[in-house]
């Protein structure tokens, strides 16, 4: 285990000596328990500019990657500005790993295809050949299809990241949008871009909308603590009654978390009467192409999307909160 | 590196990025802490880091540098929420209460701080819970405790009266189970497991490194993940190493991971031959029924009245049209039992050849006597412990690969050996109920009576045979005409074990749909066409009241069409009354207390509390005066925690000792001021015999069924988003017919773990299988989706406790008869509020949009 205290130490480090950079460690160590990396690690937690969030003099939020996850969820700098954030954050896993795992861990986490995490298979992501949850049980792959691997992708912070047009930055990248580091999920070897001896330092969210209605919803057969079958989060906003901008992200449902362009812009152009949202939620079909076992998930990504968008349509404006100085974290 | 825990500066060299669980357990003695899931989810490794919980078995112990933790153990049973833990019975079997405890000492005190002492309402308590599932199913209990706790009602030390006896020892992690003995000088062993769902095994090289072979005598290997072999080395880590070094020769052959492969024609075969067949293991409890084979089926084993009339009347019926006749062919899902106890053994021969076992058993006294017959000793050499059992639901009920490895290696090693499944091996091949496919008709006559029956079951139990489902179909609803078929379809997947009410929950998901369907077509109130149907007094006790309940008068008629629907659905059980009849209980008085003991084992149900409730009320004492030691097979005739019949054979046993040793004692009404002057006192009470006998008329192995059938009623409430496909149960109202309760809250406790168990397998719980290779996918609690404290329902249990006059004591079991018609009240519900019958196990969100489509 190495422990570096700088970014460029650390990213040194992985450049010269190989292994993984550990954030929180939580998937790191569940995979290690079944031989799915062996280390060495380069242990971030002595590095101290990922930490922490602030307000930037322009508005924006900087969230650095090695910020926990309940952290995010009770900064009253996201709570207050971007509030689809800190509810993915407050929903996802469970207390206890959300006390330990952080913003940066989250975004990078491997998927959690059971194939890819039965030590009893191999596959591309695990250095072999193929998909065996194509051809098997595939209850749970993705439904929208873009390349070898089905594997849908895990992160719930990256939806809510995308929604909110958020850039990350990385050591070797520089500062990117969100997208950037997952591409376009046709890689069926890995579940992001990033070189291994990269180091993702921080997120930025943008001002907050002065005026805008949000709805975070996650689709899972019990309450909590379950990874969710589609997941999705809307933000709208307007300018007295009308409508000037929706973003709609979806996970759970593709390789990488995506925008739904052709969705947003049907609802723009159709406005938000009950007819033109479903014919606009139903758009979404249009790019499904399910296997043997995920059918549903073309109905159930149909409804989790009209979910947050009327969800988010029917929120009173919430009025973000721009002007109060808040704690500087 | 340097730490602080519980408050004592600690330096360790341990591995810096091995789980943190491992350096609190293994290298401190924290035993407290449980390592269940291994995988962030079931939270019984939850400890406090600088305050807040975090999951110790996948934080790397590197991240305790320079941090404070605590764990259950620093709390020091002066946390109030360890007070309301114990007094509102907030757990069963205890393995995650450390790990809720924990959690919830952290949210009690945030709580307070901010809110002041107020109760916190259920929501609140869900999502801080969240991170923490309880197998057992305490979740009512655990509400209650947390909520309390939040209001300031458990501060004063002064301790509340404690339902269980053992509550303080499982609140504070003091509790030892199976997996926490952990002795200085041992042996760690793993099992190596076949990679192929059907081979032969060759030759074997393991090296030098110990190890017992673990094949069946043909040396075929049936399922992924059958044993092969365990070795043993000093640590786990190095043992894994030996075992993933041992050479085997595998031919692999051709296999059927389905069901529907199974049955069809030409498909290979899972037991070739005659012998092959014989050895095959069974899934049942019972002697084992009888049936032909026939490739990959077995049976049918047929039971029935009037099976031709019945059939005559069927398919007369079918061919008119009838309205009257209900058919429909149901499923179940293979459910898994995953006690957070994992399957575990720690073995040793002492210097004189005895054999001791620590064994996380459901069964200490046949335990103990298998192993007697395999090794060759006297009974009374072989020494079983399991002190505490962290669960069993039916898994653990006879001697194991856990013990028969262990005891192995522990012979060739001369050192004590440990052997603990993981989650993974506790998913795949440590019991599950067998799947099953139930075709069923029901025809009723002109005047609505039922006029004839059929069902027939196909086992889906892997390798394993012996699943009687349509059998139970035979003890309920009048005598009228009905032939009940049983079939084993074999596979080459792990084998089944007895569940909670084997048979009794996959019968119940399709009959009681069945009847509901009836009812619906007779357009009856489905609990009156039950009462008219059902011939049993005490369960028309429980009609009456369920037919009262507001929830099913103020229920919706008729279709609905909104987004979100309610509907509420009944069902009935009935389940065999079987104890054991030669148990015992033995009295002692010893240094002012009574000391009670009994060849039994807790795995949940409160045995002990059982026990001590009996014999402070015959003996007026004061409950801090009677002490009971159980969980070792002590020369006492004893009884198994299965077939739920521990408390109905040792209740009657304590009674009868506890008057044994009032009238020893001067036969006082309180005999507290004569136990200075009695030390040494002893007395063996027995089960006396029930009048008019048992219906078997001898015993089996020490079990007798008895006269009369224990009953229940579900009602279940549901809310389901038709949009989303989710299914909430909101509210559950049970009735149960057991006679006499012995102790009343852990009885309750039972009855809504059991609601908890069959919400499980209604709407959450399945086994997958990749199909290509026969690999259990769902060996992880992630993927196997247990229920957890959110998707509790309100919950309100009624006994009738009338009706078992004839019994000794007055009271039977209800672990199983509470839980096995869970699943069908539910699927009645959804159809009540949707439209929508459910036929397949589990009402999945894809299942129910599917079922919604128009």
């Amino acid at each position: 285990m190495n422990l570096p205290s700088t970014i460029r130490a650390a990213a040194d480090t992985l450049r010269d000596h190989g292994g993984q950079a550990r954030a929180g460690g939580t998937d790191l160590t569940a995979r290690a328990g079944i031989g799915r990396t062996s280390g060495p690690f380069v242990d971030l937690r002595g590095v101290a500019e990922l930490r922490g969030s602030e307000r930037r003099p322009d508005g924006s939020v900087r969230i650095g990657a090695m910020t926990t996850i309940a952290e995010i969820a009770a900064d009253p700098l996201v709570t207050a500005g971007h509030p689809a954030l800190a509810a993915a954050a407050a929903r996802l896993a469970t207390p206890q790993i959300r006390t330990v795992a952080t913003l940066g861990g989250n975004l990078l986490q491997r998927n959690r295809c059971w194939y890819y995490r039965n030590p009893a298979f191999s596959c591309h992501q695990s250095g072999g050949q193929g998909c065996p949850a194509r051809t098997g049980a595939s209850l749970y792959s993705a439904v929208i299809d873009r390349g070898p691997c089905v594997a849908p992708h895990p992160s719930s912070l990256a939806v809510a990241l995308l929604a909110y047009d958020a850039t990350v930055r990385t050591h070797r990248l520089g500062v990117v949008p969100a997208a950037r580091i997952y591409g376009d999920g046709d890689d069926p070897t890995r579940d992001h871009l990033l070189e291994p001896d990269d180091v993702l330092i921080e997120v930025t969210l943008p001002p907050p909308a002065p005026s805008e209605g949000w709805a975070h919803h996650r689709a899972a057969a019990r309450a909590a603590a379950e990874w969710p079958l589609v997941e999705a989060v809307a933000r709208v906003g307007r300018d007295g009654g009308r409508l000037t901008s929706v973003a709609v992200a979806v996970g759970g449902v593709a390789r990488v978390p995506l925008r739904l362009p052709e969705v947003e812009r049907a609802v723009l152009r159709d406005g938000e009467a009950p007819e033109s949202l479903s014919a606009a939620a139903a758009r979404v079909a249009d790019s499904c192409s399910p296997l043997a076992d995920n059918g549903y998930k073309v109905e159930l990504l149909r409804a989790t999307v009209l979910e947050v968008l009327e969800q988010a349509l029917a929120a009173p404006s919430a009025k973000a909160d721009v002007d109060t100085p808040a704690r500087e974290g | 590196m340097d730490l602080n825990v519980n408050g004592v500066p600690v330096s360790t060299d341990s591995d810096p990025d091995a789980p943190a669980v491992e350096l609190l357990r293994d290298g401190l003695g924290l035993t407290g802490t449980k390592l269940a899931c291994g995988n962030g989810v079931c939270g019984a490794c939850t400890v406090l880091i600088d305050g807040a919980p975090g999951a110790s078995c996948l934080l790397p112990t590197a991240h305790l540098e320079g941090r404070s933790v605590t764990t259950v153990e620093g709390l020091d049973g002066a946390h109030p929420v360890q007070r309301a833990f114990a007094a509102h019975d907030a757990m069963q079997c205890g393995y995650c209460t450390p790990g809720f405890v924990v959690e919830a000492a952290a949210f009690v005190d945030r709580w307070r701080a901010e809110h002041g002492d107020v109760d916190p309402g259920r929501a609140a308590v869900a999502t801080a819970m969240a991170g923490h599932l309880c197998r057992c199913g305490a979740y009512e209990g655990i509400y209650a405790a947390v909520r309390a706790a939040c209001a300031g009602e458990h501060d004063d030390p002064a301790s509340a009266p404690r339902p269980r006896v053992e509550a303080f020892e499982k609140v504070t992690g003091r509790a030892r189970y199976t997996t926490d003995i952990l002795p200085a000088k041992r042996l760690e062993a793993v099992i190596v497991r076949s990679p192929h769902a059907h081979a032969r095994v060759g030759a074997i090289d393991a090296g030098d490194v110990p190890h017992v072979d673990l094949l069946p005598d043909d040396r075929t290997l049936r399922y992924v993940g059958q044993p092969v072999l365990a070795v043993a080395a000093a640590t786990r880590s190095q043992a894994l190493a030996a075992a993933a070094r041992v050479r085997i020769d595998y031919s692999p052959l051709p296999a059927v991971t389905r069901p529907e492969q199974a049955r069809a024609a030409g498909s290979p075969l899972v037991y070739a031959s005659r012998d092959e067949r014989r050895a095959a293991p069974r899934s049942g409890e019972g002697p084992g029924l009888p049936g032909r084979w026939q490739g990959n089926v077995r049976g049918p084993s047929g039971f029935g009245r009037r099976q031709a009339t019945a059939v005559r009347r069927l398919s007369r019926a079918a061919e008119r049209g009838d309205d009257r006749l209900v058919t429909a062919v149901f499923t179940t899902s293979v459910q898994v039992h995953t006690p957070l106890e994992p399957h575990a053994c720690v073995a040793r021969w002492d210097e004189r050849g005895d054999l001791h076992l620590h064994v996380s058993t459901q069964a200490v006294t046949d335990v103990a006597e298998q192993a007697a017959r395999r090794w060759g000793l006297p009974p009374e050499r072989v020494h079983v412990v399991a002190e505490h059992v962290g669960g069993g639901f039916g898994a653990k009920g006879r001697l194991g690969v856990e013990a028969i490895a262990a005891a192995e290696l522990a012979r060739i090693c001369g050192v004590p050996v440990r052997l603990v499944f993981d989650r993974s091996e506790e998913l795949t091949d440590a019991g599950s109920r067998p799947g099953t496919r139930t075709e069923l008709a029901l025809l009723a006559d002109a005047s609505g009576d039922l006029a004839a029956l059929a069902v027939d079951a196909h086992g889906d139990g892997g390798v394993s045979v012996d699943t009687p489902t349509a059998l139970f179909a035979n003890l309920v609803y009048g005598t009228a005409p009905r032939r009940l078929r049983d079939f084993d379809v074999v596979t080459n997947l792990p084998p089944g074990a007895p569940f909670r009410g084997p048979g009794g929950a996959p019968l119940l998901w399709a009959l009681e749909q069945g009847v509901d369907e009836m009812a619906l077509r007779l357009k009856e109130d489905p609990i009156a066409l039950r009462r008219r149907w059902d011939g049993n007094p005490k369960r028309h006790a429980l009609y009456d009241r369920a037919a009262a309940l507001p929830m099913w008068q103020r229920r919706n008629r008729g279709a609905q069409s909104g987004r979100i629907r309610h509907g509420v659905g009944v069902a009935a059980a009935n389940w065999p009354y079987l104890l054991n009849t030669g148990a015992q209980v033995e009295l002692e008085v010893r240094e002012g207390r009574v000391v009670a003991r009994a060849a039994i084992q807790d795995i949940g149900t409160g045995s002990r509390s059982v026990i001590a409730d009996v014999v402070a009320a015959e003996l007026g004492l004061p409950a801090d005066r009677v002490r009971v030691e159980i969980g070792h097979n002590n020369g006492l005739k004893g009884a198994s925690s299965t077939g739920s019949k521990t408390t109905t054979s040792i209740g009657p046993a304590a009674q009868d000792a506890a008057r044994r040793l009032r009238r020893l004692l001067g036969d006082a009404p309180s005999v507290a001021h004569r136990l200075e002057a009695s030390e040494g006192a002893r007395v063996v009470g027995g089960r006396g015999r029930d009048r008019h006998g048992y219906l078997t008329p001898v015993p089996l192995g020490g079990m007798a069924v008895g006269r009369g059938f224990a009953g229940a009623v579900h009602v279940a409430e549901v809310e389901v988003d038709t949009r989303l496909g989710r299914i909430r149960v909101t509210r559950m109202w049970a009735g149960i017919a057991a006679g006499r309760i012995y102790s009343e809250r852990l009885a309750r406790n039972q009855c809504e773990g059991a609601i908890i168990q069959g919400i499980g397998y209604a709407l959450y719980e399945q086994r997958h299988i990749d199909p290509a290779t026969g690999v259990v996918l769902t060996d992880n609690l992630e993927d196997y989706r247990i229920p957890g404290i959110a998707d509790t329902p309100e919950i309100e249990v009624y006994f009738h406790q009338e009706g078992w006059e004839h019994v000794n004591g007055g009271g039977v079991g209800l672990g199983e008869v509470a839980a096995i018609g869970v699943a069908a009240s539910i699927g009645n519900a959804v159809r009540d509020a949707t439209g929508f019958r459910p036929l397949d196990l589990p009402i999945r969100p894809d299942r129910l949009l599917e079922g919604m489509r128009p």
